[in-house]
């Protein structure tokens, strides 16, 4: 496709995800190719059972394909041992969940901190990139607030501050906003907007056509194949508005 | 390695977020140490309070005792056989310093004015003071000359003084024996308990007064001594026996009228007895720290179980396996050690609680505080290992989607 869009920072080839749950064999991917460069902010979408949320966590390395190949940044991934892709996950890959996910009982502070303390990063410099992250997404006075504490639309800017923390290669968000009310959806919709202007590369699985008309290509699945994959308007078109 | 001081704040972290769940899961391991320390302390205490008797009441003491003998139909008319003949021989023998014949009653009722009680007399002699370390509080105790001229003088026990003159000084008074009245005139110090016996429920009258006036007679049933030093005490009893057969002149075939037995084995006896209940109870104490451990890893399963969805949260974050299997197993760690030291200290105040309401004697041995922390620490990375294993192979994908 645009072999002038920059560096690719996902390559999927011919990627296959069969599930064998007892003796009927789901096929969830059938050989999936996708190319996503740098910079892109794709929207996955699809009925359920289409195989997005397989791909999304393909894409994450918390699964494995069955077949194919999936190169981050191109580096292989579907062969990395569980210690090496846990790497990888906390270090090249940004997790953003429709439930947050944020750690119980931890404060904001905390649960940004996360990934740095995983991947050994030294107290001093987490404590300003903690605060760097959570003044980006504007809750620097609610650092010491537990998730609890906080707003829905407020815990999934925790969640972003948290998947960004470490400057990922790529930002994978699953339903971002499907637990959210509209106020909230466009804050978190508005802070993703602005996390890829500033350059990240963001795949999203979202069923609201709504949110993926936000993204700059929107690709579809069904029965576990793309079925269709086009450019659209968004944040990489608003520069030329 | 500053990693592994994450994986301490981190545990210290989750431990804190679920410190309910915590305090109770170190409840096994508190109650397991505490107990161990409680049953070390009071057995220790009784070993040492045997060791203490034997002190008190005289080392390097041997016991000879006249019995009874029967061969066939014939049975010995007495067991008082040894004479002062015996007494005076055994006396010369070269590694005994002291040598008191003594003749007790174990059982007679005394009277006091209305007050009866029923007590252990000892008909003795200065010696047998001196070779029992008997010490006196008040007044005096028994002299040669209460012996020589038979006099019937008494000196108590503190319990039977007790219970003969309730508020009474009894230095003076007259206690009755059977149809004989005695003059108290000295009250012996506390001894305490030997094995279940009161050995301040005895009372001393001179030795003459017993064996002449009460029963007739010489001959005495008991005879101690004492020995030079703990390494002679075998060998006297070799000598003694040597002299006995010899002066009784038994028939062939005969068994010995007689037996010796020297203080410190029946006091190690009841040592041995207090060893055993020791094993027992320390084995009881261990298998409630087994209990204890079985709660952490049931708990701990629990735990993980319960934070299925913590665990996949900190995999997508980059928690490697062995990050999360460390995180899980300094928590059983952490737990066990928090157990272990809550356990010393309800130990150490169970031991002082026991110490004050049962009167029992204990003694809490450093060691005993060391190896029942050191097994608690064990047993938190024992059974912490199998469920920090189980959380650090968890599928992350599953662990997210786990409602």
């Amino acid at each position: 496709m645009e072999d002038d869009a920059g560096t690719s920072v996902i390559e999927l080839a011919e990627i296959s995800k069969v599930y064998e749950t007892g003796e009927v064999a789901v096929q969830a991917l059938r050989s999936v190719s996708l190319v996503i460069r740098e910079g892109e902010f794709v929207a996955i979408m699809g009925p359920s059972g289409s195989g997005k949320t397989t791909m999304l966590a393909i894409l994450g390395c918390l699964d494995r394909p069955s077949s194919g190949s999936y190169k981050l940044v191109g580096e292989e991934m579907s062969t990395l041992d569980e210690t090496r892709r846990a790497h990888v996950r906390g270090e090249r890959i940004g997790f953003v969940f429709q439930a947050y996910n944020l750690l119980p009982r931890t404060s904001a502070y905390r649960n940004v901190e996360l990934p740095l303390v995983y991947a050994g990063v030294p107290a001093r410099e987490r404590r300003s990139r903690v605060l760097a992250g959570l003044g980006e997404v504007g809750l620097s006075d609610r650092a010491g607030h537990l998730p609890t504490q906080l707003s829905g639309g407020q815990q999934q800017r925790v969640a972003v501050a948290r998947a960004l923390v470490m400057r990922p290669s790529v930002l994978l968000l699953d339903e971002p906003t499907g637990n959210l009310d509209s106020a909230s959806e466009e804050e978190v919709l508005g802070l993703l907007e602005r996390v890829n202007r500033a350059g990240a590369t963001l795949a999203m699985v979202t069923h609201s056509n709504e949110v993926a008309e936000r993204a700059s290509r929107i690709v579809r699945l069904a029965d576990g194949e793309i079925v269709s994959d086009e450019q659209v308007g968004g944040p990489l078109a608003l520069g030329t508005r | 390695m500053t990693a592994i001081r994450e994986y301490w704040r981190i545990a210290l972290g989750a431990l804190r977020a679920n410190w309910f769940r915590a305090l109770l899961t170190a409840l096994g391991v508190v109650i397991g140490v505490a107990s161990l320390i409680t049953v070390t302390a009071v057995s220790d205490g009784a070993s040492a309070q045997i060791s203490a008797s034997i002190q008190r009441l005289g080392a390097n003491v041997v016991e000879v005792d006249g019995e009874y003998i029967s061969v066939g139909s014939r049975q010995s008319a007495t067991d008082r056989v040894i004479t002062p003949g015996d007494v005076a021989e055994i006396a010369k023998l070269p590694m005994i310093s002291i040598a008191a014949p003594h003749q007790d009653i174990e059982s007679q009722v005394v009277s006091a004015g209305r007050f009866r009680t029923n007590t252990w007399l000892v008909g003795m002699t200065p010696a047998y003071s001196a070779v029992y370390n008997q010490r006196v509080v008040r007044g005096r105790g028994i002299t040669s000359a209460d012996v020589s001229f038979g006099r019937e003088v008494m000196l108590m026990g503190l319990d039977a003084a007790a219970r003969l003159f309730p508020g009474q000084d009894p230095i003076g008074k007259t206690v009755r024996v059977g149809s004989h009245e005695f003059e108290v005139v000295g009250l012996q110090s506390r001894r305490g308990q030997l094995s279940d016996e009161n050995l301040d429920n005895r009372i001393f009258v001179p030795l003459p007064v017993v064996t002449r006036v009460m029963l007739g007679g010489e001959n005495t049933v008991h005879l101690s001594v004492r020995v030079t030093s703990a390494s002679e005490v075998a060998s006297s009893q070799d000598a003694i026996e040597e002299v006995l057969l010899r002066r009784h002149a038994l028939p062939p075939g005969y068994p010995e009228d007689f037996s010796t037995q020297d203080q410190a084995s029946i006091l190690e006896e009841g040592q041995a007895a207090s060893t055993t209940f020791k094993a027992l109870t320390f084995a009881l104490g261990g298998i409630s720290l087994l209990v204890g451990g079985i709660g952490i890893m049931n708990m701990m399963l629990v735990s993980v179980h319960e934070r299925t969805r913590e665990i996949g949260i900190r995999k997508s974050v980059g928690a490697s396996p062995f990050m999360v299997q460390a995180q899980f197993l300094i928590e059983a760690i952490v737990l066990s050690t928090l157990g272990g030291i809550a356990g010393v200290v309800a130990g150490i105040g169970a031991v002082g609680a026991i110490g004050s309401l049962a009167g029992w004697e204990t003694l809490i041995s450093v060691p005993s505080l060391v190896i029942a922390f050191a097994v608690a620490l064990v047993i938190g990375l024992l059974f912490g290992y199998y469920p920090a294993r189980r959380a650090s192979r968890l599928d992350p994908i599953a662990a997210l989607r786990y409602e």
